[in-house]
């Protein structure tokens, strides 16, 4: 689905790795890895500065970029709703390419566990939890091939936490969907990910399956990250 | 009519300027300096202006004028760009944006019979509505660029659900057309009420009858009304879209965003 070839941007180095369809990837490594930039390029919110990156097998940079960020949804660690209503903001993306029917408001809320009363609601009135939530109604009403996730449940407490990470479980198995996360939580990457990618310094040191490479590291950098 | 004010007069004025350096003295606010500094060079420059005026007002209209609005809008130029200086194109943005509203509020007056086309009615007159451009553009583009780094997140998400950046913008645009227009409608609600405008005080001041006063002020605060408005609204619209580069990211530092069209 995706593959880099000696892709170089800020501090990533040298990459070269593939990503299949339905992949459940989690990225891991300390800040300041490129963790976060490893995933703006594939929703091109930035773009190498050299190689290349390929989506099923055709250059990123060849495709409508408006086009590819609607199958390349991206959920950031902050919900960054838009002002207005819970309907306003899981619209906006469909809207865009004028794709919008209203019955997809109850389906999608529906998706994210939140009642269909909520979407006249005020944004301003939700909850941490539930404008996450929200935001990731509004990424999936594009109907994403691949889902990245940055840190979605970093800001919020541990059983809100857990809610959402439900709710991400259920979605990527029914909408079979490929997905690259970044957490912290080990605990998280045991039961989303079904392979890690381990940065450090901008380099991919490690590539395996999970659990495997969290219970036996190869690279001493992986086990001391783990170890922390 | 108001008395002539004598020179010897002038020199009282001084005691103005000793409220606030007593003040900065008494409370050690470290700023005595700049009071004498800029009373000494606001004095300098009204003078100075006073008199290049009484020759510039001499001078034949047809050739007097565009010169002096020509110097007018250049030093306008050169004082709103400095607030996004950053900015590629800001300079000409700004240079083309102020003639076209001078020329356009001017032609209005013109061709209304609102004033004649001499030095010593457009000059004064245009210098309210282009210092007022200047300041709305200025205040456009420091409002723009703050909205930019606040809302950084919400123009990511917006992007990356496959928005244009006229799209991912849209709420910048509107806060700051709000932000620029907002005091300037507050001002005309209140005007007369609160405050009698400069221009208006001067007339009075100088013998014309109050009606005939508030007439003008009515043409120039409605004009400056609209000049303000304008100015915010063209300085924002044609300047947003250097945010962003031809790949539609957004630009996410200074640097970048100077670098992005060259």
């Amino acid at each position: 689905m995706f593959r880099f070839e000696d892709v170089y941007q800020g501090v990533l180095r040298d990459l070269n790795f593939t990503i299949e369809k339905q992949d459940k990837v989690i990225l891991f490594g300390p800040s300041g890895a490129g963790k976060s930039t490893l995933l703006f390029l594939l929703n091109r919110l930035n773009d190498p500065d050299e190689g290349k990156i390929y989506f099923n097998d055709k250059p990123l940079d060849a495709q409508p970029i408006t086009e590819l960020r609607k199958k390349v949804g991206l959920v950031l660690q902050a919900p960054n709703l838009f002002p207005g209503t819970v309907l306003d903001n899981i619209k906006y993306g469909p809207s865009l390419f004028g794709e919008w029917e209203e019955k997809e408001g109850k389906k999608l809320l529906d998706y994210v566990q939140l009642p269909s009363s909520y979407l006249d609601r005020d944004v301003e009135q939700l909850s941490g939890g539930e404008k996450q939530r929200v935001s990731l109604a509004r990424t999936l009403a594009n109907s994403p091939e691949v889902l990245l996730l940055d840190e979605p449940t970093s800001a919020l407490d541990y059983r809100t936490a857990e809610e959402i990470e439900e709710v991400l479980e259920e979605l990527i198995e029914e909408h079979r969907l490929t997905m690259l996360m970044i957490t912290h939580n080990l605990n998280q990457a045991r039961r989303l990910g079904n392979r890690g990618l381990f940065l450090s310094d901008g380099r991919l040191l490690e590539d395996g399956k999970i659990p495997d490479m969290l219970d036996n590291p190869e690279q001493k950098e992986l086990a001391e990250f783990l170890d922390q | 009519m108001a008395p002539e004010i004598s020179n010897q007069s002038l020199i009282f004025l001084i005691i103005f300027v000793i409220v606030p350096l007593a003040l900065s003295y008494y409370y050690q606010l470290g700023v005595s300096k700049s009071v004498i500094w800029s009373t000494l060079r606001g004095t300098i420059q009204l003078f100075a202006i006073g008199y290049i005026l009484t020759f510039l007002f001499d001078l034949p209209a047809l050739y007097g004028i565009p010169f002096m609005l020509t110097v007018m809008i250049i030093i306008a130029t050169f004082h709103a760009r400095q607030k996004g200086k950053e900015l590629p194109y800001v300079g000409f943005i700004i240079f083309f944006g102020l003639v076209v509203i001078e020329a356009g509020v001017l032609c209005l007056w013109l061709i209304f019979d609102m004033i004649e086309f001499k030095p010593s009615e457009v000059v004064p007159m245009s210098g309210m509505v282009i210092g007022n451009s200047m300041t709305a553009m200025g205040l456009a583009l420091e409002r723009m660029k703050t909205e930019f780094k606040e809302n950084n997140g919400r123009l990511l998400a917006s992007l990356s659900l496959g928005a244009e950046p006229k799209q991912a913008s849209h709420l910048i645009i509107q806060k700051t057309l709000h932000a620029s227009l907002i005091p300037n409608v507050d001002r005309l609600k209140t005007i007369g009420l609160v405050q009698l405008p400069g221009m208006m005080t001067g007339l009075i001041l100088g013998g014309v009858s109050p009606v005939m006063a508030i007439k003008y002020q009515l043409v120039i605060s409605l004009s400056i009304f609209s000049s303000v408005s304008l100015s915010a609204m063209f300085i924002t619209l044609c300047m947003y879209r250097y945010f962003f580069n031809k790949n539609k990211q957004l630009l996410q530092n200074d640097e970048e965003i100077s670098n992005s069209r060259s």
